[in-house]
């Protein structure tokens, strides 16, 4: 493998850990939850994730009971904002901390053990073109089924009555609730689904990215999802790009280095953030653009009365 | 977030530090470490060097560890707590603990530290660092003779003076085999990041390295993207063959033991000194073993031969001449470095291709 096939083959796998943990919060944050716990969960998916598919020896049985544990957590940070209607800032902080705590926790036991690397699936005739072939057919299964999943996502979301129920309870959810929408269920299932998908995010990185367990290993990657959602202007397409556009910075730091750019490594360290902040002033000129996406009630509570 | 992280287990730990009240025959022995003990690498290390003194003295020592602790204030009260508890000899695990450290030990004359990595002394305050560059040296003798490629690669964490003199040590032993060789660098500016440890390697091995040095970094992340690439590959402190049985070329250990016990030893006699303690292979803290079969018998004599005389001081790893890696002598022949250069290195000898950053 050359350094571009490791380059462009190697995006796609970094940027699913982004992509993956982005389009739930994205879902969660459409239907106006703001859930900062992103990190914590991915840590929590990624240390149960690695115990059980280390002790399983199962990949599938691994991402399922992440998952679960991911929607767990999720639930803990759903009854305090959305029963208890706490804040969501600080809630989001404080389950993320926990995430975290507890991630170590259940990892105690397996720290620094690894499992052995999985293989790409090889798709016959189409893996053997030069270049192509190593960059996009022959990656992971997960990487396939996550970039599969934004359009699934981007599809619900603007298409079905219950993309069209999510994204009201998200703008408004007390015209909502006055329209029949029960948008404490819809919330509960959409932080929970964002739970699901944070948990897988954090196996794929402990069990296939880095197949190992090790205390702090997401080390910031959840916040840089999260920044994603409002990179993407909660559009589903353009979290994508910028999880690839991620993936690609903090591989080509790596790279640049390795062939001998002139450039302090310190300051391609802090490209991935340089980036985003760019990114991010370039968006917000135009407040307008972003206006019309952020969901309108992100982050409000709501207490199910439509007195106002 | 790892921080607070750090912060919530820290409490779980704390309340759970035995309190033993001292018997007056029975030494405790506090050890702040900055990982998990169950990680491979530094913490590891420290943790077999203590359990050494614990094997010698048996019930006449109790140690008490908590492990885990991020540098700052969680820390600082950890220690105050240590020797409220009535552990009279502290080990400390990290270099960020250095400061508070320092302060406990001058309020508790009668107590006994000893300090990883740092650079202040007191009276009943050691720090001690491991001379790894020594056995990097050699480690390159290795890796010359088993690269095709004459490119070797390093992963390391941070360009402090302690790794880029590893680093040197490591190109310097590789040349003297063969002066063809170079080295790649990358820094990945974090002491902990296993996902962008195994990347670097990855990008290390794309760029046609076929010997990878895992510099400082406490997770099998470089050893197990080595074995599964072809890569012969080294690491510091604790072997990791485990993680790489057919292309692992050997670890440049520290045994602390022999440091430890001695420091335990003088402590209980009453004569512990507070010195800048820089511990190498005539120390036997900095021990080179666990070598690859695909060495051949010709080149381990080489190495032993090297070996004996870095321990005999007959030869030292930067005697010059030593050229930079803008081709300027920076040390004539027949000089050899003083102790204070090392520790404050800041540039890299000839055939490292990888600037420095600054």
């Amino acid at each position: 493998m050359n350094t571009l096939e490791f380059f462009l083959a190697g995006t796609l796998s970094a940027a699913t850990i982004f992509l993956l943990a982005a389009l739930g919060e994205l879902v969660a944050e459409k239907s106006g939850v703001l859930n900062l716990s992103l990190e914590g969960m991915m840590a929590v998916g990624a240390a149960v994730g690695f115990v059980v598919t280390y002790e399983s020896g199962n990949h599938v049985l691994g991402f399922a009971i992440a998952g679960l544990a991911g929607v767990c957590v999720s639930l803990v940070f759903a009854f305090v904002t959305l029963t208890f209607l706490a804040n969501q800032v600080a809630t989001g902080l404080a389950v993320g901390i926990l995430g975290l705590g507890l991630s170590a926790l259940i990892g105690r036991n397996h720290e620094s053990l690894t499992i052995a690397a999985t293989e790409g699936i090889n798709i016959p005739v189409l893996s053997d073109i030069p270049l192509i072939g190593a960059v996009f057919f022959q990656q992971n299964l997960v990487v396939y089924i996550t970039f599969a999943l934004a359009i699934v996502i981007a599809l619900v979301l603007s298409t079905t009555r219950l993309g069209l129920a999510i994204r009201s309870t998200g703008e408004n959810p007390h015209a909502a609730q006055a329209l029949g929408c029960p948008v404490f269920l819809i919330r509960y299932g959409c932080v929970a689904f964002g739970g699901l998908l944070a948990g897988c995010a954090g196996a794929y990185a402990s069990t296939i990215y880095t197949p190992l367990w090790a205390d702090g290993m997401i080390a910031g990657r959840g916040w840089i999802a999260v920044a994603l959602v409002v990179f993407g202007t909660w559009k589903t397409g353009r979290i994508a790009f910028g999880a690839v556009l991620f993936g690609m910075v903090s591989l080509g730091e790596l790279i640049a280095q390795a062939m001998g750019a002139r450039v302090p490594s310190q300051l391609l360290s802090s490209l991935p953030y340089i980036v985003t902040i760019i990114v991010l002033a370039a968006i917000s000129t135009n407040t307008a653009r972003m206006r019309l996406h952020a969901p309108f009630s992100l982050g409000e509570t709501f207490d199910g009365s439509n007195d106002r | 977030m790892k921080t607070m992280s750090k912060l919530l287990t820290a409490a779980a730990l704390t309340s759970a530090l035995i309190s033993t009240t001292a018997h007056a025959d029975t030494l405790e022995i506090g050890v702040l470490l900055p990982s998990p003990i169950a990680d491979v690498g530094w913490s590891h290390a420290l943790h077999e060097g203590i359990n050494a003194v614990k094997e010698k003295h048996g019930d006449a020592v109790n140690v008490n560890v908590v492990e885990n602790i991020q540098e700052g204030p969680d820390a600082d009260r950890i220690m105050n707590k240590m020797v409220g508890d009535g552990n009279d000899f502290l080990l400390l695990g990290s270099f960020g603990y250095m400061n508070a450290g320092l302060k406990l030990a001058q309020r508790n004359p009668d107590k006994s530290f000893i300090h990883a990595s740092g650079y202040k002394t007191a009276d009943n305050f050691s720090p001690f660092t491991a001379k790894y560059y020594e056995g990097a040296y050699l480690m390159g003798m290795a890796a010359a003779e088993v690269t095709k490629t004459k490119k070797l690669g390093v992963v390391a964490a941070f360009a402090i003076p302690e790794l880029i003199s590893t680093i040197n040590g490591f190109t310097l032993g590789a040349r003297s085999i063969d002066p063809e060789i170079t080295v790649d660098v990358i820094w990945i500016n974090s002491w902990f990041d296993p996902a962008k440890a195994q990347d670097s390697a990855k990008a290390l091995l794309a760029g046609g390295a076929d010997v990878l040095f895992s510099n400082a970094q406490d997770t099998p992340s470089v050893v197990t993207v080595g074995e599964e690439g072809g890569a012969y590959v080294f690491n510091l402190n604790s072997s990791m063959k485990e993680y790489a049985p057919t292309k692992y070329l050997g670890v440049v250990k520290t045994d602390w033991a022999p440091f430890f016990v001695a420091s335990v030893d003088a402590h209980l006699a009453g004569n512990f000194e507070g010195q800048n303690q820089w511990l190498g292979m005539t120390d036997d803290v900095v021990v080179v073993e666990d070598w690859s079969d695909d060495i051949s018998d010709d080149m381990k004599a080489k190495i032993a031969a090297v070996q004996a005389d870095i321990v005999s001081g007959a030869r030292h790893v930067y005697d010059g001449p030593l050229v930079n890696q803008a081709g300027e002598e920076v040390i004539a022949a027949g000089v050899r470095l003083e102790d204070g250069a090392i520790l404050g290195m800041d540039w890299h000898v000839e055939g490292v291709n990888s600037p420095l950053p600054k």
